[in-house]
C-alpha cells in the first residue's frame, strides 16, 4: 500500500515533519536560559547604581573586606617570602659587598641622627621663643600591604587594619619614600587605600621651592597630572610636589612625587613611592582641624 | 537500603567534595587579590577566575548564580564597580555553555584558542565598561596584556583545574 499522499499528491513520508504551531517548553528550561541574561542585567543595574551614588555599597564591602583581610595576610606573608627567599638566593654573593655598603651608610646616617637631635631641642626652643601654634602630633599605624586585586582599572590595596587600630577616613598613607593614597574604606580590622595614582584621586598638593598650589590627579597610568595650575607658573623638570593640606583632608608638607615632564600636554609628576611594588605602609592619624575639612579647597587659577 | 556505614562514607565524600570546592574557589580567591611583588604584576594580572569559569563551564555547567556571587565577592574585594566582574564571568559562562558540544569534542589546542579569544573579549567589554562609567578613555594596553598573559597561563592553570574537577566528580577522565 502507498504511503499516505497529501492533497497535492507527494507523499507525507517525504515532506518535512511540520513543527507545532507552538512549541511547548517546560518553565525548567526557560528559567535556566533566561538566568544569565537576567544576571547581567543586574550586575548592569548594580554598576550604574553604584555610579550614581545610590547603592549603599560601602558596608557590604567593608564587610567582605573584613573576612578576607585576615585570610589574604595570612597567604600573602609566605608568598612574599617565597618570592624573598628566590630573589635571595641569587644575590647571596653580593651579600658581603651590601654588608660593608650599609655599615658605611649606617655610620653616615648616624651622624646625621646626632645633627637631626640637636636641630629638633634648637627648633623647640625657637618656636617656643616665637609662641608658634605647632602641627597636630602625627601618630602612625604600620601594616603590611594584603591585597592589590583592583589591577589594570582601580588602583588600590587593602591593609589588614581598620577601625579597631584607629585607622579613620581620609587618612594619609605613606611608604618610606613618600605619599601612597589615602584611605578610603574603613571596616573593623580592614581598611582600603585609593592610591595617588588612580583615576579618582586628587590631591591638593604645593610645588616645592615656590608658592604653587595645585591638584595632582591620578589618570590610572604610572604619572599624575598637575591640574588647576596657574598660567606661565614655570614649572621645571626635577622639581618635588609636596601636600598642600588644602581641604584639611591631608597634612600639609608630605613628600608625593617629582615633576618629570613639562610639555603642551601638561605637567607631570612621577610618585615618589613605588606604587606597584608596596610591601609596608604607614596609615597617619592626624588629628586634623574639622574646621579646615569644611573649607572649599581653592585652586590657585585666578578663577 | 544503606547501611549506617555506607552512609557515613557517603556524607564524608559530600562534605569532602564542598570543602575542595570551597578550597578552590578560595585559591582562585587568593590567585586573584594577593600581591606578588612583581614589578607592575597589578596592573596586568591575569584573569585567573575566567580560566575556571571558561574550563569549569566545558566540563559541566557551573550554576550562574554561583558564578555571579564569586564575580560579585571579587568586585567588593577590589574596590571594582560592583557587578563589573559578576557580570564578565556569567557572560563568558553563558556564551562557553552555548558552545559546550562544540568544545568538548576539540583538540586541546581549539580549546585554548577559544580562551583567548573569550580573554580578549572579556578584556575588550571591561575597558568599554570602565572608560563608560569614568566617561574618560582608560589606558587600553594594561588590559591587552593581561588578556594575552591569561592566554598564556592559560595551559598551566588547566592541570590543576581538571584535577579539582575529577575529585569533585566521578566521572572519567576531561577532554
Amino acid at each position: 500500500m502507498a504511503g499516505k499522499e497529501d492533497f497535492w499528491g507527494i507523499p507525507v513520508s517525504l515532506q518535512r515533519p511540520q513543527k507545532p504551531a507552538i512549541k511547548s517548553v517546560p518553565l525548567k528550561t526557560v528559567t535556566v536560559r533566561a538566568t544569565p541574561a537576567v544576571l547581567i542585567l543586574l550586575s548592569l543595574t548594580l554598576m550604574v547604581l553604584h555610579r550614581a551614588g545610590t547603592l549603599p555599597v560601602e558596608r557590604l564591602r567593608t564587610a567582605v573586606m573584613d573576612v578576607t583581610a585576615p585570610v589574604l595576610a595570612a597567604v600573602s606573608a609566605p608568598v612574599e617570602g617565597l618570592v624573598d627567599n628566590i630573589s635571595g638566593v641569587a644575590s647571596l654573593q653580593d651579600l658581603k659587598a651590601e654588608n660593608a655598603r650599609l655599615r658605611a651608610e649606617n655610620a653616615r646616617l648616624q651622624k646625621w641622627y646626632e645633627a637631626a637631635l640637636e636641630m629638633k631641642a634648637e627648633n623647640e626652643s625657637f618656636r617656643q621663643l616665637l609662641n608658634v601654634k605647632a602641627d597636630p602630633a602625627m601618630s602612625f599605624v604600620t601594616a603590611r600591604v594584603v591585597s592589590d586585586a583592583g589591577g589594570t582599572f582601580v588602583k588600590s590595596v587593602l591593609l589588614p587594619v581598620g577601625a579597631r587600630d584607629h585607622v579613620q577616613r581620609d587618612s594619609a598613607v605613606l611608604s618610606g619614600q613618600g605619599l601612597v593614597g589615602r584611605v578610603v574604606e574603613v571596616g573593623a580590622d580592614a581598611s582600603r587605600v585609593l592610591l595617588i595614582t588612580d583615576l579618582n584621586s586628587d590631591i591638593p598638593v604645593i610645588v616645592q621651592g615656590t608658592r604653587i598650589k595645585a591638584i595632582l590627579a591620578g589618570k590610572n597610568g604610572d604619572l599624575m597630572k598637575l591640574e588647576r595650575l596657574p598660567p606661565d607658573s614655570g614649572m621645571t623638570v626635577g622639581t618635588q610636589v609636596a601636600t598642600s593640606g588644602d581641604g584639611g583632608q591631608l597634612p600639609a608638607g608630605l613628600p608625593v612625587g617629582t615633576i618629570v615632564s613639562v610639555s603642551a600636554q601638561g605637567v607631570w609628576v612621577k610618585p615618589l613611592a613605588d606604587l606597584d611594588r608596596l610591601v609596608y605602609v604607614q596609615v597617619v592619624n592626624a588629628a586634623l582641624n574639622p574646621a579646615l575639612a569644611t573649607g572649599d579647597i581653592a585652586p590657585q587659577d585666578g578663577q | 537500603m544503606m547501611t549506617s556505614e555506607e552512609g557515613w562514607t557517603q556524607f564524608l565524600g559530600t562534605v569532602g567534595r564542598w570543602g575542595l570546592a570551597l578550597a578552590a574557589l578560595a585559591a582562585l580567591l587568593l590567585l586573584s587579590a594577593v600581591p606578588l611583588d612583581i614589578s607592575g604584576f597589578a596592573g596586568v594580572r591575569p584573569f585567573f577566575a575566567l580560566m575556571a569559569v571558561y574550563y569549569w563551564s566545558i566540563l559541566s555547567t557551573a550554576p550562574p548564580p554561583g558564578v555571579f556571587a564569586f564575580g560579585l565577592v571579587l568586585d567588593l574585594l577590589s574596590g571594582y564597580p560592583p557587578g563589573m566582574t559578576a557580570l564578565l564571568l556569567v557572560a563568558a559562562q553563558a556564551v562557553t555553555a552555548r558552545n559546550r558540544k562544540f568544545l568538548l569534542g576539540q583538540p586541546f589546542l581549539v580549546i585554548w584558542a577559544g580562551f583567548a579569544v573569550e580573554a580578549l573579549a572579556a578584556g575588550a567589554v571591561q575597558w568599554l565598561l570602565f572608560s563608560l562609567l569614568a566617561l574618560a578613555r582608560m589606558p587600553l594596553l594594561p588590559v591587552l596584556i593581561a588578556a594575552a598573559l591569561s592566554a598564556l597561563l592559560f595551559p598551566l592553570s588547566v592541570l590543576p583545574l581538571a584535577a579539582v574537577y575529577r575529585a569533585l566528580s566521578d566521572r572519567p577522565e576531561p577532554p
